[in-house]
């Protein structure tokens, strides 16, 4: 890897690596996190930051298909490999069934781990494409939400399991006029 | 109920959901800001100390400084505060600190880490004095003066009939102590703005829950006038009460005003856990009085609240807290005394119910000891004296039709005989536990009005313009969706403009489960105008009569044909006036008397009960909530969607308040020892909702943000109680709270 020093004396390393299938190369210091990569060197801001300590999960991004936290991944770690952000989520316009279902589902409400949760999903999918509600909510037990329960959720990663990207009508709780 | 127009009460897409879904939203942190400067703050090593002495000689000699503001710099009048009797808090310490934590200096830097760098180099001189950490020492003789006034930061006496008699007379009396604890807000995103300037206005964009209340405190802070100062609300990551008060605004519009060029600040998660608001730890003792046949008698209540180094909305929610103390029951007599008491803690402020659910906790705990102690069924009782329209309260309000508290109760009822059949009673730690509430919507005995204007916009569409703060819940939606329900539009019709005090008349402050029914019936006073003048107009323009006319959404027709919204706007502009429909909407109430506490504090209350199934695992103490089943009559679900996720998440907020969370002021800086609630801590949450029109509501709404938490905790307790016996008086009940009652019980 090449490296520079700057006027301090500071090494800096040239990273490269790949995110959302683009190759890029940026210019980074030791203690750069990929978080601070991601945000400030390629302005994917989808990456939340939330704690920086790994416990909130709001800078979840996918290594290689693995869910990690960006804020406790070096940025030197990602070299050479593939970085997921929520950004390369979509195929364009096009919302992935994930994405979609967590619209229908009101999965929604202030937004800040919605990336985070619907790359642990994502992950999880993946790599078990019909998992049980235990095994969703394990999947995503390291992403808080502090506003939704996670009951909209589960409930949308499971129905995307099943095959569906909307509730099924009856469960329309409450509401006789 | 009337007639809809199939936008209310269908739950349609928010507009924001895939911008937040496919990273596209900008919250403030978002943004690029070319030339901005970063800021850092000191913070006081101390709890409650004089300053000295502040040497800023090293921090100001670190290459990339700009410039370092103490509360010298302070233009204004360094003072703010939610509540216009307690504005008591600086933005930077004058003098004296007050809470470790408190910002003493302020720095601007070319780079972030050169701003924490020179931070960390502030030198202060305390001299250190005696500091109060509850407010039985806060208010002990001898104790420091936090502020000037003394310690004691508000009271507040309700007394209704003649409690005293009652508790004379009563067949039954139980008393216990209950005690909850400082609660952090957990907003997923900290705290975050910046601050340009612009034409000679400082225009700060933040993380807010009340945009215009931001801007009056902001030009009090800065000495300036109200049109050189802007608040813009940027996208926020949740707030439940924590982003009502002013945090990284008065710094960066400071910083911004004082250097001509543009600065940010994002708190880290340990500034935002060692400076933000919390809820209130309280203490309540509760005595109740009931006669033979469950009938309540009688309330006596003492609430204390500790609501930390400044006072934030300490005054709002001990008399939230003291309105709300006999619960959704009838009760002839009452005697509540309510205090906020100064102490050395970060301040409290509001969060989800200011103050309702820690009493909830006190008066659902008591209904079960009431049961038990007259061998009811501990629904029944609760539905003997549950409140009926026509019913007074304990500030006397006589209350009016939209009352669904027993329907809450009777289905809940139902659940719970469902529950209670599977559960059996073999295995001897599993139980069930009811808890029940109701909410005043609004502010608490005082003027809270909300205002909304539409226009015609240039493209013939109209757009809504709303002051109210969507901070995530989803108030945007509810507002166009009563916007489109009241003009015949669909949502995806009506642009919006919020949030943005140069664009946008005051909506109050996204708070106190307000905005659908306060701002709502804004929005729709507003429509309602807008339709009469259109058709006023073109009933002018086109000779006809305005009975003949009809408005379409987007046009006026009469038997001669249509005129678009833009050609009636033409009309109007002609004669100097513009197609414009402006709202304005305050509840009705009547302060509560300084004596006896009585008064009409709200025009209209939601009302809940929720059941929980729990298990209690007897070998390690620890609780598991396996089912939660929720009713709360909301009025009218303008978008039930977000009625059930509001229902969901305060009830997980619940789970926290009633198993988990417990601030500790000294030890807690993250989420790594601060524990909220996962995933696997909670359960699939039952939410429902019955609807019981309110007739001054908006399409009959009321509110649900705050009553969505309130019942979780009490039902939780009581479920505990069923399931081993024991009961805990004291929030949150955890491991080691389970364990030593247990072991008590296993002692006796």
């Amino acid at each position: 890897m090449n490296t520079i020093e700057d006027k301090e004396g500071v090494k800096r390393y040239m990273l490269s690596l790949t995110v959302n299938g683009d190759p890029h190369t940026v210019v980074v210091k030791a203690n750069t996190t990929l978080s601070q990569v991601l945000r400030n060197e390629l302005a994917l801001t989808g990456t939340k930051q939330g704690c920086e300590l790994g416990d909130c999960g709001s800078c979840t991004v996918l290594m290689d298909g693995k869910p990690v936290n960006s804020c406790m991944v070096l940025a030197l770690e990602a070299e050479g490999h593939e970085v997921t952000t929520i950004e390369g989520v979509a195929e364009g316009a096009k919302l992935s069934d994930l994405q979609e279902s967590f619209v229908n589902h009101g999965a929604v409400q202030c937004g800040y781990c919605s990336p985070g949760m619907v790359l642990s999903a994502k992950a999880l999918l993946k790599r078990n494409p019909h998992p049980t509600e235990l095994e969703v909510r394990e999947a995503i037990s390291g992403n808080l939400c502090r506003c939704t329960g996670y009951v909209h959720i589960v409930e949308a990663i499971l129905a995307v399991s099943e095959g569906r990207t909307t509730p099924p009508e009856e469960t329309n709780a409450g509401g006789e006029a | 109920m009337g007639t809809f127009n199939k936008v209310v009460g269908v739950d349609g897409v928010r507009r924001d959901t895939v911008d937040k879904l496919t990273g596209k939203e900008r919250f403030s942190g978002d943004y690029k800001i070319p030339g901005a400067l970063a800021l850092a703050i000191a913070r006081s090593s101390e709890a409650h100390a004089l300053i000295k002495n502040i040497d800023l000689t090293k921090a100001k000699a670190l290459p990339g400084v700009v410039r370092v503001f103490t509360a010298e710099d302070v233009p204004g009048e360094n003072s703010y505060g939610i509540i216009p009797i307690t504005k008591d808090q600086p933005m930077l310490a004058a003098g004296k600190v007050r809470f470790k934590g408190e910002a003493v200096a302020l720095v601007a830097a070319e780079s972030l880490e050169v701003a924490r760098e020179a931070a960390a180099l502030i030198e202060v001189e305390y001299e250190p004095l005696k500091a109060s950490f509850t407010p039985e020492e806060a208010l002990a003789d001898g104790a420091e003066a936090i502020h000037d006034k003394g310690n004691l930061c508000f009271e507040h006496d309700s007394l209704m009939g003649d409690p005293d008699k009652a508790f004379a007379e009563a067949a039954v009396i139980v008393e216990d102590t209950y005690t909850t604890s400082a609660i952090e807000h957990s907003y997923m995103e900290p705290e975050s703005g910046f601050a340009v300037m612009e034409d000679g206005v400082v225009v700060v964009t933040v993380s807010t829950q009340n945009p215009h209340y931001d801007h009056a405190d902001l030009c009090r802070l800065l000495g300036l006038e109200e049109d050189k100062v802007r608040v813009k609300q940027a996208t926020t990551g949740g707030g439940f009460g924590g982003k009502l008060d002013l945090s990284v605004h008065s710094y960066v519009a400071l910083a911004t005003l004082l250097t001509g060029r543009p600065s940010r600040l994002a708190y880290t998660r340990e500034e935002s856990f060692a400076a933000s608001a919390k809820r209130h730890s309280f203490t309540i003792k509760y005595r109740t009085a009931a006669d033979a046949e469950g009938n309540l008698l009688a309330v006596d209540a003492e609430l204390v609240a500790d609501t930390g180094a400044y006072a934030s909305y300490g005054v709002a929610v001990a008399m939230r807290a003291a309105v709300h103390a006999a619960g959704p029951y009838m009760v002839p007599n009452s005697r509540v005394y309510s205090r906020a008491v100064y102490t050395n803690h970060v301040f409290s402020g509001a969060m989800r119910g200011f103050g309702v659910p820690q009493v909830a906790l006190a008066h659902e705990s008591q209904m079960e000891k009431i049961a038990a102690k007259l061998g009811m069924d501990p629904i029944e009782l609760r539905l003997k004296n549950a409140l009926k329209p026509g019913d007074k309260t304990i500030t006397g309000q006589v209350l009016g039709d939209s009352v669904g508290i027993r329907e809450c109760l009777e289905k809940i009822k139902a659940v719970r005989d469902e529950w209670g059949a599977a559960k059996g009673d073999d295995d001897g730690v599993r139980g069930i536990g009811v808890g029940a509430m109701l909410y005043g919507i609004g502010n608490t005995g005082v003027s809270n009005p909300s205002t909304a204007q539409i226009r015609v916009n240039k493209e013939g569409g109209v757009t809504l313009y709303t002051g109210c703060a969507d901070i995530g819940q989803g108030s945007d939606h509810v507002l166009l969706g009563i916007c489109a329900e009241t003009l015949g539009l669909a949502r995806e019709d009506i642009a919006l403009v919020r949030a943005d005090t140069m664009l946008t008349t005051n909506a109050g402050a996204t708070s106190a489960s307000r905005q659908t029914y306060i701002s709502g019936n804004a929005v729709k006073a507003a429509a309602e105008m807008f339709i009469a003048k259109a058709v006023e107009a073109a009933a002018k323009v086109s000779g006809s009569a305005a009975s003949e006319l009809c408005f379409t959404g987007t046009a006026v027709k009469g038997p001669d044909g249509e005129l678009s919204l833009l050609e009636i706007a033409e009309s109007l502009r002609a004669e100097g006036r513009e197609l414009e429909g402006e709202g304005y909407f305050d509840p009705e109430t009547v302060p509560l008397d300084h004596h006896t506490g009585q008064g009409k504090p709200y025009s209209t209350y939601g009302f809940a009960a929720q059941l929980t199934l729990v298990h209690v695992d007897k070998a390690t103490a620890e609780v598991r909530v396996e089912k939660l089943f929720a009713v709360h009559d909301i009025g009218k679900a303008i978008y039930p969607q977000g009625v059930i996720g509001q229902i969901s998440g305060g009830s997980a907020m619940g789970v926290g308040l009633a198993l988990m969370e417990e601030f500790d002021h000294t030890s807690d800086k993250n989420f790594d020892t601060y524990l909220i609630p996962t995933v696997l801590d909670v359960p699939d949450v039952e939410a429902s909702f019955i609807e019981h029109a309110e007739p001054t509501g908006p399409y009959g709404a009321k509110g649900v943000g705050e009553p969505a938490l309130i019942p979780t905790a009490p039902a939780i307790v009581n479920a505990i109680a069923d399931a081993v016996g024991v009961r805990i008086t004291s929030l949150p009940a955890n491991l080691e709270r389970v364990h030593s009652a247990l072991q008590l019980m296993g002692g006796k």
